[in-house]
């Protein structure tokens, strides 16, 4: 059938017998739909080849003996993939899971995003160096509404032989909100789709039509059908589990981010609102930063915030912990500052229903009966970790690797830094020196940090009984650049053995200092910001969060803090060059709050056994 | 002459390509929907809806239902401009209203009426594309919800809510979308290139079949009127241009249906002005209401989801409640809000049995 009018035929065909007017129209109609018929069939064909390419990396769930489910997606080759908490949830942290190639595995929980309703599990390889078919991470910021999408999974339980059931449909909305009711599962910026997605579906993957992975589908809106597709699903965006897969494959519990502010849309009679800050927690980094209320937020990690649903879709995209750019304004002044995110208050999960049944009711035993699975020696449970074992695996890989640039176990005596000082925003340098050293008082040994800047000498015995915070903060307005030149020496000397507690704490951002010297008309502080693998520490009162490059786990900072509300000392080091055969820092620039401390330019360094 | 020259010569075929993005289409038709808000929020009722602008100057055709009884109408238009609207006309038999904004705008983008009532009606197996703020998703500059589907039938309506039946009794565009969900009331269907097709209804269960039905009432639909005694034939177009230029007639109520109501046992207070409001003076004893739990002094507001503003449309709808069938209430007691199951009886067998 033709769409609209019917083609206008021209001069030519007005002369002729009606017989050929008929004739030419036929034929148009015959071309036409022709056409249109090619082109439908070639969509189809399109349709069922990317489905056969991106079917093999779709899980299906179980709990072990089969019971519950969901669905799930391989990521990587060497078996790591993505489902839903809520999935997980009565599965608990061995599983099965079901290839549609009919070969069912082991499998073990790596990582929790409990708020964002995400799980990373892995599964077992049957064979050494096994390969799994993986699905290809697509990016969610290019996904529009409007465009086709596919999801596959296993509605209803409906396949026993794990082959994933395909629906397709349009997405329906993008960057949307849905507020967790009668749960902890909040799922923002996520992408709604008219795919058909049922209870089962849950966990499974949602494609775009280059068969990218775009989202997790996990939920959708339910009223007088019942908890049947009723047109509307979401998934979670690709792009918000990536910034927590650093986390995920950590083993971590993750927690998502607060910023400690209320912000409302506040508008006059009618027109367009404004976003405004209308209550604020006091011992939040923005309150810090120096965010007031009636300030006007703009935007948060680079996102316009123009309603109340974009202010919480753009918070769920990031972990606690994290530092990004709040662009705000104040009369009619915008400022830029970099915020961290507080965590979320959580109520507890005692729940053990699913919010989403994805299975029909059988209750699943936790404990499963028989042997234990062979997932369960690749699990240590501990407090505040999903699966700590994936924890310890993270640490030692990134610990070896660090050691690469250089082994300083063998040097665990006194070191001496020598060099010069750029005090604050002076352009002259001092003389500077670091000593870390151990000193002898009586029988037992005290390690003392002493730091000179020309004549003016500042130590810190970070053991001492009795002394107030502000001491182990010394010197003044460094926020603790002593003690962290103490926790630098005992973690590069004596590594996780240094320390009380000790774990990977995922992927955080960066945002070292520009240098001396550098162009002061930045394009804002987005520019700054490096993507680094974080250790977390804690010696005594000091904890310390340490930021290694991605590429070469090189050190590339670190933040040393008496407690968690509070700004730290920030060390940035860069200008590594090799001294015997280690890399060490030439450079290293301290800042702490809103103010620049120093950069210290390093010539020498000496370092006993 | 070469027919094949005139074949190739901008065939107005169906697309280049079958499954391309609608991301273009759905940008333009969003900027011609706006998301309202009024009377509602109780569970089964909703208090957001949805509506499409008809005029450069802000009137608004949407679904004549129970959020427009609110004397605080809201609008959100699509880029998060807030306003306050009342509605201006209502025709029950087209299931529509015309709302205004409150305010001087202009230049608003909206669709002319007369070119989508001119257009042919759709047939079956024609594409469509669903807008609505369903579920109130979206909040502010966040745009409509929109779903895909064809058109499954153009049929006779036959729904019904609860109890009672569809206010529209003509023939709609049935489609396999999932598109009548809360709040969509008042959304549009329109074609693959945004052209309107029609307004998005209720949520009804088809009468015969007692299954959930999605439909949406074609733009150029016809009902017959009873008005000033005449019965007249009035169309959606001229509802909306009479609506808009401020000469629009609202046709008269139905003639109620007989008296086919059951036994509750509820003895309102007298109906002393017109328009007195439904405050129960008495429960009799032993009655349905009383087993209800029903009191004096409580105030009647909604009945399976009607409003009920005065004594005599508690009695239009409970004559058409019969026995045995169950409704729900919702009366204030008090400052608060209860929801209330009343069955009503057979009165014969209440009789009989004293």
């Amino acid at each position: 059938m033709m769409n609209g009018a019917l083609y206008q035929v021209k001069d030519p065909l007005m002369n002729m017998p009606r017989r050929f007017v008929l004739v030419a129209l036929a034929v148009t109609v015959l071309v036409c739909g022709a056409r249109a018929q090619q082109d439908a069939l070639q969509s189809e064909a399109d349709r069922v080849a990317v489905v056969a390419a991106i079917k093999p990396s779709v899980v299906a769930i179980f709990a072990r003996g089969g019971q519950g489910g969901g669905t799930g997606v391989l990521i990587s080759d060497d078996g790591f993939a993505l489902t839903n908490f809520h999935v997980v949830q009565p599965t608990g942290p061995t599983m099965q899971c079901g290839l549609p190639d009919g070969v069912l595995y082991d499998a073990v929980l790596v990582g929790l995003d409990k708020v964002g309703d995400v799980a990373l599990v892995k599964l077992l390889p049957k064979t050494a160096g096994q390969k799994f078919p993986a699905a290809v991470l697509g990016d969610s910021e290019t996904v529009r509404e409007g465009d086709w999408s596919i999801a596959m999974g296993n509605p209803f339980l409906l396949a026993t032989d794990f082959n994933p059931t395909v629906t397709f449909g349009l997405v329906s909305g993008v960057h949307r909100y849905q507020y967790p009711a009668g749960t902890i599962l909040e799922y923002t910026d996520c992408i709604q789709v008219d795919a058909s997605i049922n209870p089962g579906n849950s966990g499974g993957p949602l494609f775009n039509m280059k068969g990218e992975l775009i989202g997790i589908n996990g939920r959708g809106s339910f009223d007088k059908r019942g908890r049947v597709n009723s047109g509307v699903g979401y998934a979670i965006s690709i792009n918000q589990i990536k910034n927590f897969m650093g986390h995920l494959q950590a083993g971590l519990d993750c927690d998502h981010a607060s910023l400690g502010a209320l912000v409302t849309t506040q508008t006059e009679k009618t027109g367009l609102g404004r976003m405004v800050v209308t209550s604020m927690l006091e011992d939040s980094d923005v309150a810090r930063r120096g965010l007031e209320l009636e300030d006007e937020v703009l935007a948060f990690a680079g996102r316009a915030v123009t309603s109340v649903n974009h202010y919480r879709n753009v918070l769920g995209l990031y972990p606690r912990g994290w530092r990004l750019p709040l662009e705000y304004r104040r009369d009619q002044t915008r400022k830029e500052v970099l915020v961290r995110l507080m965590g979320v208050q959580r109520r507890a999960l005692d729940d053990p229903n699913p919010p989403k049944e994805d299975a029909p009711k059988p209750k699943v035993d936790n404990a499963p009966k028989g042997p234990p699975s062979p997932a369960a020696k690749y699990f240590e449970a501990k407090a505040g970790f999903a699966n700590y074992f994936f924890n310890k695996r993270e640490q030692d890989r990134l610990l070896q690797a660090f050691r690469r640039h250089g082994d300083f176990t063998s040097v665990a005596g006194n070191w001496t830094l020598d060099g010069g000082i750029r005090l604050k925003k002076l352009r002259t340098e001092s003389k500077a020196r670091i000593d870390i050293v151990e000193e002898k008082d009586g029988t037992s040994a005290k390690p003392v940090i002493r730091l000179k800047i020309d004549d003016f000498p500042y130590a810190l015995e970070p053991f001492k009984g009795g002394q107030e915070a502000a001491a182990l903060r010394a010197p003044e307005t460094s926020g603790g650049l002593l003690a962290a030149m103490y926790v630098y020496h005992r973690l590069l000397t004596q590594g996780a053995k240094g320390f009380t507690e000790f774990s990977h704490g995922g992927h955080e951002p960066l945002y070292p200092p520009p240098l001396p010297g550098a162009d002061p008309t930045l394009p804002g502080l987005a520019a700054l910001r490096v993507d680094a693998e974080v250790l977390n520490t804690r010696h005594g009162p000091f904890l310390t969060k340490w930021f290694f490059a991605l590429a070469d786990q090189k050190l590339l900072g670190f933040e040393l803090r008496l407690n968690e509300n509070e700004d730290p000392c920030e060390v940035y080091l860069s200008d590594y060059r090799p001294v015997d055969g280690r890399q060490l820092p030439h450079r290293m620039q301290v800042q702490y709050g809103d103010g620049h401390y120093g950069t210290f330019r390093f010539n020498s360094f000496a370092m006993q056994k | 002459m070469n027919l094949f020259s005139l074949a190739s010569r901008r065939l107005p075929c169906a697309g280049a390509v079958a499954q391309q993005s609608f991301t273009a289409t759905v940008t333009e038709v969003n900027k011609k929907m706006v998301k309202l808000f009024g009377a509602g929020g109780f569970k089964g009722l909703p208090s957001y809806g949805t509506g499409v602008l008809v005029s450069s100057k802000g009137h608004i055709l949407t679904c004549n239902n129970h959020i427009l009884s609110s004397t605080d109408l809201r609008v959100h238009l699509y880029d998060g401009r807030f306003y306050h609207a009342k509605v201006l006309f209502r025709e029950p038999e087209l299931d529509v209203a015309l709302v205004k904004v409150l305010d001087d705008v202009d230049f608003l983008p909206h669709y002319e009426i007369d070119k989508a009532a001119a257009a042919a009606l759709a047939e079956a197996g024609d594409w469509v594309l669903a807008f609505s703020n369903c579920f109130h998703i979206a909040t502010r500059d966040e745009p409509m919800s929109i779903q895909h589907g064809v058109i499954s039938a153009y049929a006779e309506l036959r729904g019904r809510r609860g109890v009672f039946d569809a206010p529209f009794a003509g023939e709609v565009y049935f489609v396999d979308a999932i598109a009548n969900n809360p709040g969509a009331a008042g959304g549009i269907i329109t074609n693959r290139k945004g052209a309107l097709l029609g307004i998005v209804g209720r949520e009804l269960k088809n009468t015969l079949s007692d299954t959930w039905i999605n439909y949406a009432i074609p733009v150029q639909a016809r009902v017959d009127i009873v008005r000033e005694d005449k019965t007249e034939s009035v169309d959606m177009r001229t509802f909306v241009k009479e609506a808009i230029a401020g000469t629009y007639k609202q046709s008269e109520k139905r003639k109620n249906k007989e008296d086919r109501g059951g036994y509750h046992g509820i003895v309102l207070v007298p109906n002393a002005v017109g328009v007195t409001p439904p405050y129960v003076e008495e429960v009799l004893l032993g009655s349905p209401a009383a087993a209800a739990g029903l009191r004096p002094d409580d105030l009647i507001v909604y009945i399976d989801g009607e409003l009920v503003p005065s004594i005599k449309v508690f009695r239009d709808i409970m004559k058409q409640v019969g026995p045995g069938t169950e409704i729900k209430l919702e009366v204030q007691r008090g400052s608060k809000l209860k929801g209330v199951k009343l069955k009503l009886t057979d009165l014969n067998k209440v009789k009989a049995a004293k």
